[in-house]
This record gives C-alpha cells, sequence and structure tokens, in this order.
C-alpha cells in the first residue's frame, strides 16, 4: 500500500533519519521544518497521514493540528511527543489526533501505527465515496 | 412499523436492549416454562381427583405436593417477571437519559455556532483597536499602557470563549465510526503512558490488568482512545495523593467491556444522575467545562455502546464503557 506522509519537525537530524528510514521500506515522505511550512504543503497537495511535532518553535504543533482538521478532515495525524504531556496528549486526542508517539520514536512503533492511521483514512475515503 | 430512529437501533443501543427486556422476551425465552405453568395445575388437578376415587391418603399427600410445587413455580415466575420489569425501567432511564443529552448536544451546538461569528467580530476589532492604540501613541507619544493591558485582557477572555465554543462544536460534531481491528490492551497502555507521569507527581498508582488472551475489538481507534484517555484523567482528578487507579478489561461473546476504577472521593448519590449532562462539573469556575464526560457519553454512543457508573461517596468510582464485538456496518 502506498503511503503519503508528510513529516514536521523542527529537529533536522531526526527529519533526515527518519526520512531515510521510511525510504528504505518504499514510502515517500516530505517533511516541513515548521508548522507553517506542513500548512503551505498540505495547501497544494493530499497526504495520508502527517507525523507532526507538538513542539516547536513559531506555530504551536496543536494549533497545527487544529488546523490541518479543518484544511483537510480525512488526513490522519500521528503526534509525536518529547515527553508524555497529559495535557497536549489530551488536547491532541480531542482535537482528532489519530495516536501519538513518543519521542525518541521506536521505527517500528512509529511504522505500525502511521500503517494504521492511512488504514482509515483509506477507509473513511471509500466510505464517503460510497455516500 | 414507523423506521426506528437509527443511533437507536444497533446491537447494544438502548432501544434494543429495552426490546429485549420487555415481556416479549421473556415470552421467547421461556416458552416452554411458561407452557408448564398453564398445563400442570389441570393436569395434577386430575391426578388429584383420580387419587381421591383411588384412595383418600394418597389423595392428601398428593395435593400437597400439587401445592408445594405450584407454590415454587409460581414464585420463579414471579422472580423472573420482576427482574424483567426492573431491567425495563432502567434502560427505559437510560434511553431518556440519551435522547436527553442528545438533544441538550444539539441546542449548546447551535448557540456556539451562532455566538461564534460575533466572538470573531470582538477578536479583530480588539486587534484592531490595539493597531490603533500604537498609532496614537507613536503619534502624541502618551502612555496608554492601562488601555493597552485591558485590550489584552478582552482579547485573553475572547480566546476563552473560542475554546469554549470549539469544545462545543466538537461535542455535537456526528462522527461516522471507523471500523478497524484495535488491540485494547496496546491502546489502554499507550494511553497510560501519558498519564503515568503526571500521576506519579501525585503519589497515584494507575495500574492496568488486562488479560493477555483479549480479543481484538473491532471499533473506532481514536474515538477509543479519548474515551479511555478521559476517564483516565478524570479519575486522576478524584484520587488525591496515594490514591489508586485500575483500568480492566473483559470480553464475551458480544460485547467487551473495558473499566476504570478510582478510589477517589467517590460521586454522591444525588449527582449521579448529572455526571453525563454537558456542563456539569464540581471543580471551581475556570478550571473544566463539564464536558468531558458528555463528550465520552457521546462517543461511546457513536460506538453503538454504552458507559455506566457506579459510585460510593468516600469509596471510589468505577466507569464502565460496554462496547459491541459486532458492529452492523454503517449502510
Amino acid at each position: 500500500m502506498d503511503i503519503n506522509i508528510l513529516l514536521v519537525d523542527d529537529e533536522a537530524d531526526f527529519v533526515e533519519t527518519m526520512t531515510k528510514r521510511f525510504r528504505i521500506r518504499k514510502l515517500p515522505v516530505t517533511s516541513a521544518g515548521s508548522g507553517a511550512e506542513a500548512l503551505k504543503l498540505l495547501d497544494q497537495q493530499d497526504f495520508d497521514v502527517v507525523i507532526l511535532d507538538v513542539r516547536m518553535p513559531g506555530m504551536d504543533g496543536l494549533e497545527v493540528l487544529r488546523q490541518i482538521r479543518a484544511k483537510r478532515p480525512l488526513t490522519e495525524v500521528i503526534m509525536l511527543t518529547g515527553h508524555a504531556s497529559l495535557d497536549a496528549g489530551m488536547q491532541g486526542m480531542n482535537l482528532g489526533a489519530y495516536d501519538y508517539v513518543l519521542k525518541p520514536a521506536d521505527f517500528d512503533e512509529l511504522l505500525d501505527k502511521v500503517r494504521r492511521a492511512a488504514e482509515r483514512k483509506a477507509l473513511n475515503v471509500s466510505a464517503q465515496s460510497r455516500g | 412499523m414507523s423506521a426506528p430512529n437509527p443511533g437507536d437501533s444497533r446491537p447494544g443501543g438502548a432501544r434494543e436492549l429495552l426490546s429485549r427486556a420487555t415481556g416479549a422476551r421473556v415470552w421467547r425465552e421461556h416458552r416452554l416454562v411458561l407452557w408448564l405453568h398453564f398445563l400442570v395445575p389441570p393436569v395434577l388437578a386430575i391426578l388429584v381427583e383420580a387419587a381421591t376415587l383411588a384412595s383418600p391418603g394418597h389423595a392428601t399427600l398428593l395435593a400437597v405436593a400439587v401445592f408445594l410445587l405450584a407454590a415454587c413455580s409460581a414464585r420463579g415466575l414471579m422472580t423472573s417477571l420482576s427482574a424483567a420489569e426492573e431491567a425495563r425501567n432502567a434502560l427505559n432511564a437510560q434511553l431518556i437519559q440519551s435522547q436527553k443529552l442528545a438533544a441538550v448536544g444539539e441546542l449548546s451546538a447551535g448557540i456556539a455556532h451562532e455566538i461564534n461569528n460575533p466572538i470573531a467580530i470582538i477578536a479583530q476589532e480588539t486587534e484592531w483597536a490595539t493597531h490603533l492604540l500604537t498609532e496614537a501613541e507613536k503619534a502624541t507619544g502618551g502612555d496608554f499602557s492601562e488601555v493597552r493591558d485591558s485590550l489584552r485582557e478582552i482579547r485573553s477572555q475572547v480566546d476563552r470563549c473560542k475554546n469554549i465554543t470549539h469544545k462545543l462544536l466538537d461535542f455535537a460534531r456526528k462522527r461516522e465510526p471507523v471500523l478497524q481491528d484495535v488491540d485494547v490492551t496496546r491502546l489502554v497502555d499507550d494511553m497510560a503512558r501519558l498519564v503515568d507521569k503526571e500521576a506519579s507527581y501525585k503519589d497515584v498508582t494507575l495500574s492496568r490488568s488486562l488479560p493477555e488472551d483479549l480479543p481484538k475489538l473491532r471499533t473506532d481507534a481514536p474515538l477509543l482512545r479519548q474515551v479511555v484517555l478521559n476517564l483516565m484523567t478524570n479519575a486522576l482528578h478524584a484520587v488525591g495523593k496515594g490514591g489508586m487507579i485500575s483500568v480492566t478489561a473483559q470480553a464475551d461473546e458480544e460485547f467487551m467491556e473495558i473499566r476504570v476504577t478510582d478510589n477517589g472521593h467517590g460521586i454522591p448519590p444525588e449527582n449521579l444522575d448529572k455526571i453525563f449532562n454537558p456542563f456539569f462539573t464540581t471543580k471551581p469556575p475556570g478550571q473544566g467545562t463539564g464536558l468531558g464526560l458528555s463528550l465520552c457519553h457521546n462517543l461511546v454512543q457513536g460506538m453503538g455502546g454504552n458507559i455506566l457508573v457506579e459510585s460510593q461517596v468516600g469509596r471510589g468510582t468505577t466507569f464502565t464503557v460496554r462496547l459491541p464485538r459486532r458492529l452492523s456496518q454503517p449502510a
């Protein structure tokens, strides 16, 4: 299954490693270094899954999440949080994030969650096309 | 027959449970016993009659036996009928409660929607006034810092209103569940990890003991995550230092139940029917919108299940989320 992934994180090293690891699995990853950049990319193209860092300078990850949900309601979002923050987790889940992954992210766990999120998006799309 | 409300006709929905608990169900499931109740007395009466003709001694014994038998079976029938009646009443109350919540939800979404626009205008005008103020400061060199503070306060209160209206709109949003196979053990564990740190600050033990052979549940994963996380957070708020929270789950053929139990202050009986109402909160103003549990109630209903609460003041509270294992796909 082809999954279109958008990775949003301000840590360049992390983005680079993750992009490589996804590429090895033949999953194309687009990356954005900030929330604003991510939203601009989402205007231009449709992504299946957005992996979104909650803590970024500039626009806060939760605000980005809110705007993604408004802009592309079918796109699923997986939050990345540096520490298990209950408040951010609660807000994120209540804003409609699919799931979250703790940093440092275990790649297999992240991959599994990305697959499930993409499956949900596909189910949602086919439900919509049925009417 | 008119078409039933689709929201209530799901397996496990209140309406279906209601129909299962009524007399029709008693008749269907206990048909044989009921027929015996009707047939046994005349048959025995004939026997007694026959025995009287044969020997009066036997007749007395037989009559006593018949009397005892009839008394026992009548008692059994009464018990099962009154149990059915009780279940019916409980479900009726549940149905009324969920209809009431749906109505309140719709109403508050309507209000939130109407209020959103004026709030947006207030926010814009405040920004504009702040801008004008900066210009005026530059032009006159005067000190308008108190006006600026006041504008900032307006802005922050407007944000607070916006937060509430967004929550309300979200609360009333209709979600069509998207069904996936969900590993509930892992889901609970994932959400618990978010609560763990806060729990350890408060010296609260959060234990999860889910059976290893718990089957996968076909349900909506992110909705269930929200419900589990909200219930665990509530429990955390309900317990004091050194409190205990435990999460358990069990499944039978038809349902899976997830339980969140705390040993906190409990909920007084007079509040028990109100806790799922939107805006009902016992927290001080500004510290909770009172939408958490009503959101949970909505989400669980959307997943075709129901949520139950048991509580004893001073002892603690248990929330049980009961979800159907075979949810019919929405047409």
